[in-house]
């Protein structure tokens, strides 16, 4: 083959075909990734309250908003008059009925799934059929700083006001993470009002006096759509969201290695002291108490393949809570061990966004619905159980 | 340093870059030298652990010595003297537990170290006009870092032509343009390609040995299983080799080619001329020739002519798959080989004898028989990989997570996809290349490969930012 030196003009023009050719793939990449996974300028955060110190973080009443993150599909969030997101409107209790409350964060609020499709709403008609009684739940979780620990023992008289037959916690990996934090920090902004370009800018700022030049450019293109439709792909291999997730800076995976830090005894020593005022204010008046842990998306595909790294391990967590609730007189619930028997659980979760999506909702109902009848809460045997009490008024 | 990682390719480049600034073979030979001392210490921890190979590659030097100055009597001593060091040093399990050295050392890559050690031994013997082998190209030749770890196994003779001429090959900017392409193409596919193929072997067997997998998905599993693994040995491999071709180019020294499309092969016999290439050439050259031509100096009937090649050729292939690997799941991949060759060839001869040679040939010449052929030996091939990847009790998951009958409905599967989907490739695959634009293919021209190579090069990066996890080791290392 002729290897005669290449005109200047030919080099050149190879040049700007290189990257034309990458320019082209990344603008048609992006546009496509926006066209696919789009998102609202709005979220449930509009029907909530952030900047009440004398209330926490609470829900509007009777607010009605709409959200569509990346990955779901676009989603409502009705509050009913007592700022929670369900459609039951909480009064006396019906004769026979018996009466869940259930707390928590996100995952148990519903987050970006359809309210139909949420573990509050199959749950309580799972356990009807399982025990043969009427089973209601009233669903008082709320998102993000609604569900911390010290949010819901500051409204955790409204929940003892409704008249529980059963209270239920339930608690997710983040929920370690801000124990005893009431409201956001005050630059806290859920969705940014800014446009665009003052966005952009307010970013690339930050992340010049924070990061390294490496650190700046994968931060900029991690904020790319591209970026996002990627991972959402790629993640769709267990493997790769398992081991991506493990690697992952500041994810749960980190908080649950198993040689916990300091930071983590101190988070487990506060949420040590809400569950034991939670629990006592419940043993005080005479309600059952019990509490599950919700496994991430990673934990609970480590657990079906029963195999995860050395140093970590997905039940620590679970462990742990098991530990805090039972010392206060708790029932404690484990579904984590369930996940076993599930193939890919992960497909449970949004993948990047990491919530439970519908198919997760419903495997969380089935699994809390047959640990909660196995006979650990008294009121909850399932019907077909020697000694079973279902059926009984309450 | 991971041995395809961007590191390396940078500790590459940086070699050919220092390589250019002088023809002279001294001043190669000084950087060749220099960049491959380097990439020893980076890869080994500590000068301590390099001994045994040194001391490995002493007993071969002191062989070689004797030899070259006519001292042929011990020519089999000094090839057995290097292999029992060998296997020592490996560990092979003939040799008594307690022989072994029990501090960690340095062992990569010393399998090509054999082969090319053994290769100047049997060479030194033979009477030619070549000039002696000095202590310095010895070493060069032997831990050449572009051939260390993994090949590809270069003769010595073509190494030397390259590394010592005074006029060393040309190096321009089309040359230069199309290493550059193949070191992307190379590390796209190491780092992205067989990254994901190994995700998707590793789902596939994470389901297929799930208890609660449902049957449909077990079978779906086991076909992804048995399909996606010589794909992702292919990338995994031929993108490293691809990689130290194009880098020894660089540095003006030609590297023989490892891979020749071989999921083109029509036969498994033509496989083995297309994977691994420079392994089995070895072995033909070494094993396969004199084994058939003492046979048959021994056997001297006409009729069992044909059959002798199908016993060497089982013996040839049953080594190279017994090289892989010292435990008795190898020796089962070295039988699979071997009985695939040595079957293969049976057909040849059968079918020759049941047809005629003219009918046989005009049959192997059809493209149905082509295409179906191609899919049986990728599905042969496949299948075998299962003792390459594997260990037993992963093998007996494996194969009682599905019941015999659905296996072998996955087999016959994939034999039918394998066959259709290769001939459909080769279909577009000659299509494309009949695009022509200045008598040369489009596909293959200087614009599309800046294209590609583009494209790849920003794939790869993205990739391998996004996932910040490293790729699979090259398998072949292990080696």
């Amino acid at each position: 083959m002729n290897d005669a030196k290449l005109p200047l003009r030919d080099i050149l023009l190879l040049s700007v075909v290189g990257l034309l050719t990458i320019c082209l793939l990344l603008a048609s990449t992006e546009l496509i990734a926006r066209r696919m996974y789009t998102d609202s300028k709005t979220g449930a955060e509009r029907c909530l309250v952030f900047n009440d110190p004398s209330t926490g973080v609470r829900g509007i009443p009777k607010c009605v908003c709409w959200e569509k993150k990346y990955e779901n599909q676009p989603v409502e969030y009705r509050f009913n008059s007592s700022g929670y997101r369900t459609d039951i409107e909480f009064g006396p209790k019906p004769p026979g009925t018996y009466r869940i409350v259930m707390v928590g964060s996100s995952s148990a609020m519903g987050a970006e799934v359809k309210a139909e499709d949420s573990f509050a709403v199959l749950l309580p008609a799972e356990l009807s059929k399982r025990t043969g009684r009427k089973v209601e739940l009233y669903n008082e979780a709320i998102e993000g700083w609604g569900g911390t620990p010290r949010n819901i023992a500051l409204r955790f008289n409204q929940v003892l006001a409704a008249q529980p037959d059963l209270i239920l916690w339930i608690l997710s990996p983040g929920d370690l993470g801000r124990v005893s934090e009431l409201l956001p920090p005050a630059d806290h902004q859920p969705r940014n009002p800014l446009s665009f370009r003052a966005r952009t800018w307010q970013f690339i700022k930050s992340a010049f006096t924070t990061k390294s030049s490496k650190g700046v450019i994968v931060a900029i293109f991690d904020r790319s759509r591209t970026a996002f439709l990627l991972r959402h792909l790629l993640y769709g291999s267990q493997s790769l969201y398992v081991q991506s997730s493990l690697l992952s800076d500041g994810g749960d995976a980190a908080g649950q290695e198993a040689e916990a830090d300091s930071v983590r005894q101190r988070h487990l020593k506060e949420f040590d002291g809400y569950a034991s005022d939670i629990e006592a204010r419940a043993k005080a008046a005479g309600v059952p108490f019990a509490a599950s842990f919700l496994p991430n998306g990673e934990s609970a595909a480590l657990i079906s393949k029963g195999e995860w790294p050395d140093g970590y391990n997905p039940f620590k967590s679970d462990e742990e809570m098991r530990s805090i609730i039972v010392s206060h007189g708790g029932i404690y619930t484990s579904i984590l061990p369930d996940f076993r028997s599930i193939p890919s659980p992960e497909h449970g979760y949004f993948l990047v966004g990491g919530h439970p999506n519908a198919i997760g909702q419903a495997t969380i109902s089935t699994l809390l619905a047959k640990e909660l009848t196995s006979g650990s809460v008294p009121g909850l045997k399932a019907s077909n159980q020697p000694g079973t009490d279902a059926g009984k008024g309450n | 340093m991971d041995s395809a990682s961007i590191q390396f390719v940078f500790l590459g480049l940086a070699a050919a870059l220092l390589s250019n600034f002088s023809r002279s073979p001294i001043w190669r030979s000084i950087v060749l030298f220099m960049a491959s001392i380097v990439f020893l210490g980076l890869l080994a921890h500590g000068p301590v652990a390099i001994l045994p190979l040194l001391g490995f590659l002493l007993v071969g030097y002191v062989g070689l010595f004797l030899l070259e100055r006519g001292w042929s009597r011990l020519a089999v001593w000094s090839i057995l003297a290097v292999i029992l060091v060998y296997a020592w040093l490996k560990k092979y399990t003939f040799l008594p537990e307690g022989a072994f050295l029990h501090h960690p050392y340095f062992t990569l890559g010393l399998s090509y170290i054999l082969f090319r050690v053994l290769h100047l031994l049997i060479e030194s013997g033979k009477p030619d006009e070549r000039a002696r082998i000095g202590v310095g190209a010895y070493l060069l030749y032997t831990l050449n870092f572009t051939t260390l770890v993994s090949g590809p196994i270069q003769r010595y003779d073509q190494f030397a032509l390259d590394q010592f001429a005074a006029e060393p090959i040309a190096l321009g900017p089309r040359v230069i343009g199309l290493q550059l392409e193949r070191i992307v193409r190379g590390f796209f596919k190491v780092n992205v390609l067989a990254m994901l193929l190994h995700a998707v072997q590793e789902d596939a067997l994470a389901q297929l040995i799930h208890p609660f997998s449902s049957p449909s998905l077990k079978v779906y599993a086991g076909f992804k299983l048995a399909i996606v693994y010589p794909f992702f040995l292919y990338a995994n491999f031929s993108g490293y080799i691809d990689i130290v071709i194009a880098i020894a180019r660089l540095m003006r020294v030609r590297l023989p080619e490892n891979f020749d499309r071989p999921f083109s092969a029509s036969s498994f016999l033509d496989f083995w001329n297309r994977w691994h290439i420079t392994l089995s050439v070895w072995l033909k050259t070494y094993v396969y020739n004199p084994l058939l031509i003492t046979l048959m100096r021994r056997i001297t009937s006409i009729a069992m002519e044909p059959l002798l090649g199908v016993v060497c050729f089982f013996v040839t292939f049953f080594l190279i798959g017994i090289w892989h690997g010292r435990t008795s799941e190898f020796v089962i991949f070295g039988v699979l080989q071997g009985g695939g060759v040595a079957m293969n060839k049976l057909w040849q001869i059968g079918m020759a004898r049941r047809l005629g040679r003219k009918s046989y040939r005009a049959l192997a010449k059809n493209s149905v028989y082509i295409a179906f052929g191609r899919g049986l030996t990728f599905t042969w091939f496949a299948f075998t990989l299962f003792w390459f990847w594997s260990d037993w009790k992963n093998l007996d998951r494996v194969f009682h997570s599905i019941e015999l009958r659905n296996w072998s409905a996955v087999w016959l599967a994939i034999w039918l996809t394998a066959t259709a989907i290769l001939a459909l490739w080769e279909r577009i695959r000659a299509l494309l290349l009949s695009v022509k634009m200045a008598e040369e293919p489009l596909l293959t021209s200087r614009y599309a490969r800046v294209v590609y190579a583009s494209a790849l090069g920003l794939a790869a990066i993205v990739i391998t930012v996004l996932l910040n996890q490293p790729a699979p080791e090259i398998v072949y290392k292990a080696f």
